[in-house]
């Protein structure tokens, strides 16, 4: 079977789509240089909302690639109340020149996650990751007038074309293993026999090139050791990215695990070699990125990079699920990526809406947000909440899933019964530092001269349906287990 | 007829001083030629590699059709790259990589 015969066009109509609205913002930036670029804000996500909307309700619900299509969308609109940043960043002043492009790439790197979520080839999931990253690059460094996000962009471009070269070089070790660039189970059974002949040679080449293909995966959720461009990237690179960066792109990290790791299903029983090894791995990552990202989100006064060594902690807990490899992984993984792109798209609102009034990215700009604005304080707590992962929220039920993950696969493989403590400590460091944003705001004066945040429509809408539905969805698996 | 071995060996050679580059050097531009040089030792192996998988003299085509897709994603990057790296070169005067240090804990 040919890479061409393996996919038929109608897969990939949502992305053609994207790419197509994407070519026309960029066309009417160069033709309609009058149109504001709010509206392009606001074309850019919508085109993001329906592309979801009709990837939920087709025929093969895609439960992932919707989470980042409207993640995509979402961080497209936090671009919309952020113009006036956007402005002094790219062109200086509130000259709107140049910033086009700012809307119109995310849309591109989503068809990106969205061809990735069909992809059953390497070609396929090379072509597709390489999309979003190389969009992505460009986003990070697009503040050119600010000292951080041109660091940022650079760091990320090095980093992340590093973790490409393994990951290539990965693939076609791969090639040259099987024959085929299929991910398929039985490419991947005859390939750890030793192919056709039986070599051990062929069966050791074929595990160190699907090692090179998991560090390039590792590298995009931000799992340790390939984590160390995440606070830098995050902290430096505009709100409206890095928010795309935290979830849009991290789910479609977790995509590729999923391509990844799904065909050796049939290894992950209790006996195999095979299995034990790549179970073990998956543990030590794991336990490793747990304790790196809480470990260094607890002394961090930047709030966006704080968020970028909690989205490093939430990658762990979610790599736990992979030690059970079985059907429902990839719906388990999307429950989790659900919780955690809800309260974090809207913390990075809050970020934005803060940043612009107040000028700052520091923790410290939150003081008093209590008294001064109780309700969306009371918003955001929920937020900061659900990602601590206070019961009644849906970041509670998640992390109970991940625990009891661990749990079964301890029941299968109890070498790795280290793992449980690791995680308790870990969710309690969480409190910690989650909560000293609703400490800042609840228990802290605010600075002299920061008055009452005045809270844009669109923030506002964000965040009470976030926090609505980080409630709704906490409480109502509880509600129909007891009635 | 050069054996395979020799082609993954060159392969193997390119994609190390690749990555030892980017690890250890600290001028950006040198460790952008070092990036290029690992995507090259992956094309130089997808290229052997659809000639050795193929029968009869035909190659696997497949293998040949990512290394195209390699080059010109390759391409795309450097553009990008020496992009952000002449922004760089006008905020800081300097594309050393140990000026990189606005960002840190």
């Amino acid at each position: 079977m040919n890479i061409v015969s393996t996919y038929t066009w109608c897969q990939f109509a949502p992305a053609f789509a994207l790419v197509g609205l994407a070519a026309l913002l960029i066309l009417a930036d160069a033709l309609l240089p009058k149109l504001p670029k709010r509206a392009f804000a606001f074309i850019g996500a919508m085109g993001c909302f329906v592309a979801s909307y009709f990837l939920y309700t087709g025929s093969q619900p895609n439960f992932l690639g919707c989470i980042a299509a409207v993640a995509t969308g979402l961080s497209i609109l936090l671009a919309f109340d952020y113009t006036k940043i956007c402005c002094e960043s790219i062109a200086g002043g509130s000259n709107e020149e140049g910033t086009g492009e700012f809307y119109a790439l995310p849309l591109v790197a989503c068809a990106g996650i969205l061809s990735l979520t069909q992809a059953r080839d390497l070609v396929m999931l090379f072509v597709s990751l390489e999309v979003i990253t190389l969009s992505s690059y460009v986003l990070a460094g697009y503040f050119r007038r600010n000292q951080g996000s041109i660091e940022a962009g650079i760091k990320y471009l090095v980093l992340g074309a590093m973790s490409t070269g393994i990951l290539v070089y990965g693939t076609a070790w791969y090639f040259g293993m099987v024959g085929t660039f299929n991910l398929g189970h039985e490419v991947v059974f005859t390939a750890i026999k030793g192919g056709v002949a039986a070599s051990p040679t062929l069966a050791v080449g074929f595990l160190v090139a699907t090692a090179m293909l998991f560090a390039g995966a590792f590298f995009k959720i931000g799992a340790a050791p390939m984590h160390v461009w995440i606070p830098d990237v995050y902290q430096g690179a505009p709100t409206p990215t890095t928010a795309f960066l935290a979830v849009a792109s991290k789910t479609a990290g977790f995509i590729v695990l999923c391509a990844l790791v799904l065909p050796f299903a049939p290894f992950c029983v209790p006996g195999s070699m095979i299995g034990k090894l790549l179970i073990w791995c998956f543990a030590l990552v794991a336990g490793v990125t747990l304790i790196i990202g809480n470990m260094g989100a607890i002394r961090q006064t930047n709030i966006k990079r704080l968020l970028g060594y909690s989205s490093v902690a939430q990658a762990g807990f979610i790599m736990v699920f992979f030690l059970n490899v079985n059907s429902i992984l990839v719906d388990l993984v999307g429950q989790y990526l659900l919780a955690y792109a809800l309260a974090t798209l809207a913390a990075f609102y809050a970020v934005a809406m803060v940043r612009t009034q107040r000028g700052s990215e520091e923790i410290a700009a939150f003081r008093g947000l209590g008294k001064s604005n109780p309700r969306t304080a009371f918003l955001i707590t929920v937020c900061f909440a659900s990602l601590a992962g206070v019961p009644l929220t849906m970041g509670f039920m998640v992390k109970m899933y991940s625990f009891v993950a661990a749990i079964t696969a301890m029941g299968n493989w109890a070498g790795i019964c280290w793992l449980l403590p690791v995680m308790v400590i870990t969710a309690a460091m969480g409190f910690y530092y989650y909560f000293k944003v609703i400490r800042a705001m609840y228990w802290e004066k605010a600075e002299p001269g920061h008055k009452a945040l005045q809270v844009p429509v669109c923030t506002g809408i964000v965040l009470t349906l976030c926090a609505l539905a980080l409630i709704y969805l906490g409480t109502m698996p509880l509600l129909v287990s007891m009635g | 007829m050069i054996p395979l071995a020799h082609y993954l060996i060159l392969s193997g050679i390119l994609f190390s001083i690749g990555l030892a580059g980017v690890l250890i050097r600290k001028n950006i531009i040198v460790v952008f030629m070092c990036l290029e040089m690992m995507l090259t030792a992956a094309n130089v192996a997808l290229v052997a590699f659809s000639r050795a998988q193929g029968t009869a003299g035909v190659p696997v085509y497949d293998a040949q059709v990512l290394s195209l897709f390699i080059t010109g994603i390759a391409a795309a990057e450097v553009a990008i790259g020496l992009a952000l790296i002449v922004a760089m070169f006008r905020a800081r005067r300097t594309v050393e990589s140990t000026a990189l240090n606005s960002l840190k804990d």
